[in-house]
């Protein structure tokens, strides 16, 4: 099999979209959508194996490969083909994107059913498929920008799935306006990066930038990371541009589990990894990614804390994880930022998926306070979704466990080795977040597994729309009937979830020596690593290696965080209520999400609102106002001479005649 | 009988208006008929474009590896004798910027006969006369090589339009169409004054009278900075408004809302291109001095204008006056790529306008499409349209996102390279007008998702009263079985425009690669005032401000002499056949 096989990944999928939309058209041909949307994620999954094979197992240090297509746009020496790159950390990318989207695909096949947008679910997800896998395999930046917008269009249309919700069309508008906020800084990044090295293509940038460096590189030079993590900060829900993600919700589970958690949001994290020597090349961009990771990792568990919707909990904590990733990125941890993203993918896409069987089992029922004991009714998701809570609470040796270790033991030995507080700093915020993250993870888990049985049903379900396409809206208890008890979900939606929690369980463990060297023999590779690597090693805390003892620390908060998680969900729920009472205005801030979103309406949306009306006001009276009036001086010449043209005949002859003189005149004058 | 390419050129402008001739006799008074003859004309208009296009595409001489649209000058060059007193010729000729904009006015013209059968039941042959005489002068616009020539066809765009805006309009049409004429027109007659004066300049110094467009571009080369800056003035005051820029584009959302769908979309397609096309045949050429001096003033109005449209798209109920307004702030773009002075920026710019014809042009007919069902265009009466005609929503959402510049769809070319050359532009805009005028792509996110929201998607809400169909008000908005999706004319209608839309996006290098070479000759006046702009600063080094120095002629820089036609081989009339 030769390498250009592999430019059949994303085309697969773009393949699949085409026909899914076919089946929308005709209804008959709607069940094959499914099956359509599987194979081909699953076929671009084997040839991403069998690639990866061709790739890093016959030359462990291989370089890059490059597939070109077709030339894309290429005008007066700017130049962006259809073209991929290869090169191993493509590979760990492209596993993720395929891999988690076939089980996601699978699920949703089972969870969509009866879904009158069925075809509409798949035909999205392929092209999602297709724009992301063109994301992580493209060979410049205006292609990776392709995808880049393509899986916001896909979430656009995911989010907005059940567009009769007025919610979820806001959600959905809200996504893409934030990520187009992000991605302006992005473009104009593309921009100064071709101005200032005259491609955008990833092989001969690398060989220009292998030969800079921070004391050398220009300003302008400098500012290109800046703008490039503007648009990572937008993708990937970083503070300030994260307020899309928890309405992002509003979107068909399978979406949240495959778009909003495993890969897309993921997208700003490769591609600071891809472009990791551009951001070298500047001494305040990196430090500015860890902080703000640290800061959003903080922040968004915070958050979380207070949330009853299970769905925006796990939103929180994706963003949350997310700036785990960006903090790792930030302290030259491309390693631990891509080995964390890896594993990341698995435990949270389980987390989505056994949340939407919950709420498929509850018809739609998301709030914590309306659940409890549900370990009876279905225990397979019950353990399921134990796997992967443990892994998100970096439980020892799960995968969450191994991956946040790596990222959290080099902020510190970062800090320690270069005497530098700030990452000291963040490493502590680091393992605060850890224990935030145990906590609600498990306040989440004890809350809807354990205590007393006792649920309400929910009121709409992805199933009502069917439901109600099939009956007059006045029937509409119909719906109702249609489902039975809180039942435990059927085997086609949890055998890929038996899958994911495996990985979720062992996936840390089975790549924690693969991953790291992949993504060495990258272009994620810090340029100092080797130095550093030599200290890290040196570097003891209390006396032991350091990474030893980061393992130690963290296995003791995820332990007293799901500690302390069991004694007030679990065991002594009323205490935990009595503990909120005494801070209500804290809770109500957190509850209330630091009320950003009331901020940002208030200070950007509803002025600049205030200014399109004020400008079309302004249109319409002065700019057309005076050309109105501009357009009323002749009428006035019309009024001031309307007297001679009264059809009084000698006015017409004595116009007639001075006309004529005056003709008259001008010729003798301008011949004399 | 072999038909000589050059031969095309006059025939395409005949061959609609022959057509218009024939439906005008016609003495069947028949819709099918009118309509049936129409559509047969503008297909052989378009099929004569096409056989021009392939043409062009031939190899100079036998074995030659340069194509005629490699050369970057005009070619099929042929001329009827007009009036030989003033050297006024029939002249005709092409590159492959008109070529492109020949080819999507021959396109659009059938589309809009095909999507205006529902729409215009009344005077429907009139109507086709009237599209056809469009058809013919707008083509006339791009084929001519003699300023008069292309002037009167640049003119008499108006007065089919207005006769299409007066007639088949909805309730203000008159005023708009009266609104719309004046404002053009006023602008187009100071253009004239300005050619006038070129041409005089060019009799004053040649001795001889010619409108010859190389001719006329020579002598304006040779005139001084205060001289040009006349010059590019009146130029602007058509074209300008033409285009239209802000602010001088009240006229536009009126027309555009009273006119009927077919007139929409000409009018955005190719008519507001008339304006672009004449700023860079003619104000970059001719007054290359002003052009460098002004174009940092005219990219301001474009940013300027890219973001305040935007802003009031946001905030319209009606949603064809939305689209309308997108209008403006998208020729925006296509401006500032234009003054950005290089190649990539007006490479952009010729995209842009190709793109813009075919996605707003789409708009327009899915908002003629609604508004047939409908009889309203007010976004607050409807809403959720996905569920109630499921294709005209995926069209819709579809070209919506074209127009907002998703990458893979034609929008993002045009719109990508227009600021990329402005960011490049050191010397003349520059990095700042890019960053600005990128605000303009989140504005369009904003008030092209917002309108989507409310007509395509959201809970369902057909409007009441208005529907023909249906005289009974309908309960419950659940129970809406007549209103029926495209038919099969409509898919027919928009199909051809989406896959142009992708193809455009995803192939927009052939394209591209023709444009390399018109453009660099286009552009070559200015890129000399720049070199030598920058050869200053580097020589002097003491100010960066640049004066325009009114004794400073561009002949006293670069010495030519300014020859008389007679002398530059002009373009012999031909025969037609032979």
């Amino acid at each position: 099999m030769t390498l250009h096989t592999a430019s059949w990944i994303p085309w697969l999928p773009a393949l699949a979209a085409v026909l899914c939309g076919l089946c929308c058209i005709y209804r008959p041909l709607r069940i094959l959508a499914a099956p359509i949307c599987i194979l081909s994620i699953l076929a671009a999954f084997v040839i991403t194996c069998c690639t990866y094979s061709n790739i890093v197992d016959t030359d462990p240090h291989a370089t890059a490969h490059v597939v070109k297509l077709f030339t894309w746009i290429s005008v007066a020496g700017f130049s962006a083909d259809m073209a991929y790159y290869l090169d191993p950390l493509t590979m760990i990318m492209l596993i993720v994107v395929t891999g988690v989207g076939t089980l996601v695909a699978i699920y949703a096949a089972g969870y969509m059913a009866g879904d009158r947008g069925y075809a509409r679910f798949f035909a999205a997800v392929s092209l999602f498929i297709f724009a992301m896998t063109t994301l992580v395999m493209a060979d410049n930046l205006l292609l990776l920008y392709l995808g880049w917008e393509g899986v916001g269009l896909c979430s656009y249309l995911l989010i907005g799935f059940y567009y009769q919700k007025p919610s979820a069309v806001a959600a959905a508008k809200k996504a893409f306006i934030v990520n187009r906020i992000g991605d302006l800084g992005f473009a104009l990044g593309i921009m100064l990066t071709y101005q200032q090295f005259g491609t955008i293509q990833y092989a001969p940038l690398f060989e220009i930038l292998n030969t800079q460096s921070p004391s050398t590189a220009s300003t302008a030079v400098q500012v290109i990371p800046f703008l490039l993590m503007l648009g990572a900060f937008g993708k990937s829900a970083q503070l300030p541009l994260y307020v899309w993600l928890p309405d992002a919700m509003e979107g068909p589970t399978p979406v949240s589990a495959l778009i909003h958690a495993a890969t897309m949001v993921t997208a700003g994290v490769y591609m600071i990894a891809r472009l990791f020597p551009l951001f070298e090349l500047s001494p305040y961009a990196l430090p500015t990614v860890a902080c703000v990771g640290a800061a959003t990792a903080l922040f968004a568990g915070t958050i979380a804390l207070c949330q009853y919707d299970i769905k925006r909990i796990y939103a929180y904590s994706t963003i949350s994880q997310l700036g785990y990733m960006f903090l790792g990125l930030g302290v030259l941890s491309t390693t631990g930022a891509m080995f964390h993203l890896f594993t990341h993918a698995f435990f949270k896409a389980l987390l989505f998926l056994t949340a939407g069987s919950v709420m498929h089992s509850l018809a739609g029922q998301l709030d914590l306070r309306h659940m409890s004991g549900m370990r009876r009714k279905m225990p397979v998701t019950c353990w399921l979704m134990f796997a992967g809570c443990l892994a998100l609470a970096g439980f020892p040796f799960t995968a969450g466990f191994y991956s946040k270790d790596t990222i959290l033991a080099d902020t510190l030995a970062k800090g320690l080795n270069e005497h530098n507080r700030l990452y000291i700093l963040l490493a502590v915020v680091g393992l605060v977040t850890a224990f935030l993250t145990a906590f609600y993870t498990f306040r989440l888990w004890f809350r809807v597994f354990m205590g007393p049985t006792k649920y309400d049903m929910g009121d709409e379900h992805a199933h009502a729309h069917a439901a109600q396409e099939a009956h007059p809206p006045g029937h509409s208890d119909i719906t109702v009937e249609h489902h039975h008890d809180a039942h435990e979900v059927n085997w086609l939606m949890n055998a890929p979830l038996v899958v994911l929690a495996t990985g979720a369980l062992l996936a840390g463990y089975l790549a924690h020596n693969w991953l790291p060297e992949l993504v060495l023999n990258s272009s994620a590779t810090p340029a100092h690593l080797g130095a550093q690597h030599a200290a890290e090693h040196q570097t003891t805390l209390f006396g032991i290696d350091l990474h030893l003892a980061m393992m130690i620390i963290s296995s003791g908060i995820a332990v007293l965080g799901i500690a302390t998680a069991a004694y007030y969900h679990w065991l002594n729920r009323p205490a935990a209520d009595r503990v909120a009472a005494q801070w209500p205005s804290l809770v109500r801030i957190l509850a209330n999400k630091y009320y950003v979103d009331e901020f940002n309406n208030r200070v950007i949306v509803e002025p600049l609102r205030l200014l399109g009306y004020l400008c079309f006001v302004f249109d319409r009276l002065v700019i057309d106002g005076i050309v109105n009036l501009v357009g009323f001086i002749p009428s006035l010449f019309g009024l001031a001479i309307r007297p001679t043209q009264r059809g009084n005949l000698q006015g017409y002859g004595l116009g007639m005649a001075t006309g004529t003189a005056v003709l008259v005149l001008i010729v003798l004058v301008a011949y004399a | 009988m072999t038909i000589d390419p050059a031969s095309l050129l006059p025939l395409l402008v005949l061959i609609p208006l022959l057509g218009a001739l024939a439906l005008a006799i016609l003495p069947n008074r028949s819709p099918v008929a009118a309509r049936g003859l129409a559509m047969l004309w503008s297909l052989l208009t378009l099929t004569a474009s096409l056989v021009l296009a392939y043409q062009a595409c031939q190899p100079l001489a036998h074995d030659a590896p340069t194509t005629y649209l490699d050369t970057g000058q005009l070619f099929f060059q042929s001329a009827l004798p007009w009036i030989d007193a003033f050297g006024l010729q029939f002249a005709f000729g092409i590159d492959a910027i008109s070529l492109w904009l020949i080819l999507l006015s021959t396109a659009l013209t059938p589309l809009v006969i095909l999507g205006s059968v529902s729409a215009v039941n009344d005077r429907v042959k009139e109507f086709h006369v009237w599209l056809l005489l469009l058809e013919a002068a707008m083509i006339g616009t791009f084929v001519a090589s003699d300023l008069i020539f292309f002037y009167i066809c640049f003119e008499f765009t108006l007065i089919p339009l207005y006769f299409l805006i007066g007639i088949f309009g909805s309730t203000q049409r008159l005023k708009a169409a009266k609104v719309f004429f004046l404002y053009t027109f006023t602008g187009s007659m100071l253009t004239f004054a300005g050619v006038l004066y070129v041409a005089w300049f060019n009799a004053a110094h040649t001795g001889v009278w010619s409108f010859s467009i190389a001719q006329l571009v020579q002598a304006a080369q040779a005139m001084s900075a205060q001289q040009q800056t006349f010059v590019l003035l009146a130029l602007l005051a058509g074209f300008a408004v033409k285009v239209p820029l802000f602010p001088v584009h009240t006229w536009l959302p009126l027309a555009h809302t009273e006119a009927p769908t077919a007139g929409s979309v000409i009018l955005a397609g190719v008519l507001l291109k008339l304006g672009t096309y004449g700023l860079l045949r003619f104000a970059l050429p001719m007054t290359p001095i002003a052009t460098v001096a002004f174009a940092p003033y005219i990219g301001a109005f474009a940013v300027a204008g890219i973001l305040y449209t935007a802003l009031i798209c946001w905030v319209q109920k009606d949603v064809k006056k939305l689209i309308a307004y997108s209008s403006v702030s998208h020729l925006g773009f296509c401006v500032l790529g234009m003054f950005a002075l290089n190649d990539i920026g007006a490479s952009g710019a010729v995209m842009y306008m190709i793109n813009h014809g075919l996605s707003t042009g789409a708009l327009f007919l899915c908002i003629g499409m609604i508004y047939e069902r409908f009889h309203t265009r007010e976004m607050a009466r409807m809403g959720g349209l996905a569920r109630v005609i499921p294709i005209w929503a995926f069209f819709m959402v579809f070209f919506c996102l074209a127009s907002v510049g998703l990458p893979g769809l034609n929008g993002f070319v045009g719109e990508f390279l227009t600021l990329l050359g402005a960011f490049n532009s050191h010397d003349v805009l520059g990095i700042g007008y890019a960053a600005v005028a990128g605000l303009g792509m989140i504005l369009a996110a904003i008030y092209i998702l917002y309108m989507v929201g409310k007509i395509v998607f959201g809970p369902v809400l057909i409007p009441q009263h208005d529907t023909h169909d249906d005289p009974h008000p309908t309960p419950a908005a659940s129970s809406h079985p007549h209103v029926p999706d495209l038919n099969a004319r409509e898919i027919i209608t928009l199909t051809p425009l989406a896959v142009g839309c992708l193809l455009l996006g995803l192939f927009p290098t052939p394209l591209l690669q023709t444009l390399e070479a018109p453009i660099a000759t286009l552009l070559r006046p200015t890129g000399l005032v720049l070199a030598d702009r920058a050869d200053e600063l580097t020589n002097a080094d003491t100010t960066t401000l640049i004066v325009i120095d009114p004794t400073d002629r561009w002949d006293n820089r670069h010495p030519q002499q300014l020859v008389p036609p007679s002398s530059h081989e002009p373009p012999k009339p031909q025969p037609l056949f032979h």
